[in-house]
């Protein structure tokens, strides 16, 4: 086995384990927050990613829909660090992502631009189109749910002591 | 006493949106990371041993270091001397080391620290560290948002020392002290919010209290006000406080405060 076989079987790999999809919208849900000048300091961090097409803010709930520039990539961590830098928390994030008629693999992981989502709910093993789904790992949901979630998922090893780009999700509704 | 308790808790009692940004004490929430804060503080108290009122005008910048970190610089300038004159500066830091968040509130708790300069005459028993005194403070504060109402809490150590070059501190008063706070702070309008551009009302009432720890004398005062956001970025803050009870020799405890605020977000990335 040479050098230049083994280099294409990795491509070869690396082209089928990296599904093709986007990101287009991102909605975060933020925890702890007083004020409507609480939710422009997270409206002005999350607007100065250059990943960041535009955001839209419901100031009675917190809810700020990101929705993020085509052919672009960007990590859910980002966001998160974004929020946590203007002094609140993620209470939910959930992701838009398109798909082009993506099976669930058998370990339940989807390599996506260098992020691993680890799928933990699901009710169908085909990702169609546009499909909304929820990050359940700490800092992505309030102290009290992780709490619920980690009991719930404690034999899953990553769930509890994974990259910080390794998500584990629950996808929303097919 | 006892009616304030009774305003505090039909305060907590209803459940609209409020406020933590407090007029004259510091939440244990931080300013958001690389944003920039600029303060205009004025305050106009009534002299009680000479006519005329003590003019203090107190410029502060104040910036987010990180999520946890921000630091703030306060310069004291004041008409004692009838004419407006630098009396001293301040550097303030506040640390937010304990956060729990929930949807509906969050309990967070700081430390901070305050060293100042003054150099103007020492003339009362009350120890001020902002604009009265040389000397530092330390403390810690714990804010609770309970059904969107913020309730926040303070207590520190403060130390005056001699007002160089020209003022001893005089050794007939005691220089060292603990302060307490208590904040409740209420929005008023909107009830609901449409966009960032709506002016916020709020409604806040706080309590200080200082005792001089080597002969026990103490200060408790109120200071209820009014406070408008304007567009989401800049703020005016009406108060005025008002001495409820007294021990200790004060020269100016009855006043008002104006304080215009401006937030420069993402200034230092």
């Amino acid at each position: 086995m040479n050098f230049k076989y083994i280099t294409v079987l990795i491509a070869f790999v690396f082209t089928f384990t990296n599904t093709n999809a986007q990101i287009s919208k991102v909605e975060i849900l933020a925890t702890g927050l007083t004020c409507s000048m609480c939710s422009n300091a997270i409206n002005k961090q999350l607007k100065s990613l250059p990943e960041v097409d535009s955001v839209g803010v419901d100031l009675n709930t917190n809810t700020f829909t990101v929705h993020i520039s085509e052919n672009t990539a960007i990590s859910p961590r980002k966001l998160k660090e974004r929020v946590e830098k203007a002094g609140f928390f993620v209470g939910s994030m959930i992701v838009t992502m398109t798909f082009d008629n993506v099976a669930i693999p058998n370990d339940n992981k989807i390599e996506i631009d260098g992020f691993s989502f680890m799928v933990l709910e699901s009710g169908s093993p085909l990702l169609n189109g546009s499909v909304p789904f929820r990050i359940l790992d700490k800092g992505y949901v309030t102290q009290k749910e992780f709490k619920k979630l980690s009991k719930a998922h404690s034999k899953i090893p990553t769930f509890l002591g994974g990259g910080e780009d390794d998500y584990h999700i629950k996808i929303q509704s097919l | 006493m006892r009616k304030f308790l009774v305003i505090i808790f039909t305060l907590s009692f209803y459940g609209v949106k409020s406020q933590e940004l407090f007029v004259v004490t510091d939440p244990a929430s931080n300013v958001p990371t690389g944003s920039l804060g600029v303060r205009l503080g004025h305050s106009l108290f009534k002299e009680v041993f000479e006519p005329g009122y003590n003019y203090h005008l107190m410029p502060e910048i104040t910036y987010g270091i990180n999520k946890s970190l921000m630091v703030r610089t306060s310069a004291f300038i004041s008409n004692r001397n009838n004419s407006l004159y630098a009396e001293g500066f301040g550097v303030f830091a506040k640390y937010r080391f304990y956060s729990i968040d929930d949807l509906h509130s969050h309990f967070r708790m700081a430390a901070f620290g305050r060293y100042s300069f003054n150099r103007a005459d020492i003339h009362q028993e009350q120890i001020e560290t902002m604009g009265h005194n040389t000397g530092y403070e330390g403390g810690i504060v714990a804010t609770q948002l309970i059904k969107k109402v913020a309730i926040s809490t303070s207590i520190s150590y403060e130390k005056a020392m001699d007002n160089r070059p020209d003022y001893e501190f005089p050794t007939s008063q005691g220089n060292t002290a603990s302060n307490y706070t208590l904040s409740v702070g209420r929005l008023m309008y909107p009830k609901k919010y449409t966009t960032f551009k709506e002016t916020n009302i709020n409604l806040m009432l706080e309590f200080m209290g200082q005792t001089i720890l080597e002969n026990g004398k103490t200060f408790l005062d109120v200071i209820p006000s009014i406070q408008f956001i304007f567009n989401s970025q800049s703020r005016i803050d009406i108060g005025y406080r008002r001495e409820l009870y007294s021990s200790m020799l004060r020269s100016a405890p009855n006043g008002i405060y104006l304080n215009l605020d401006y937030t420069f977000f993402n200034v230092g990335g």
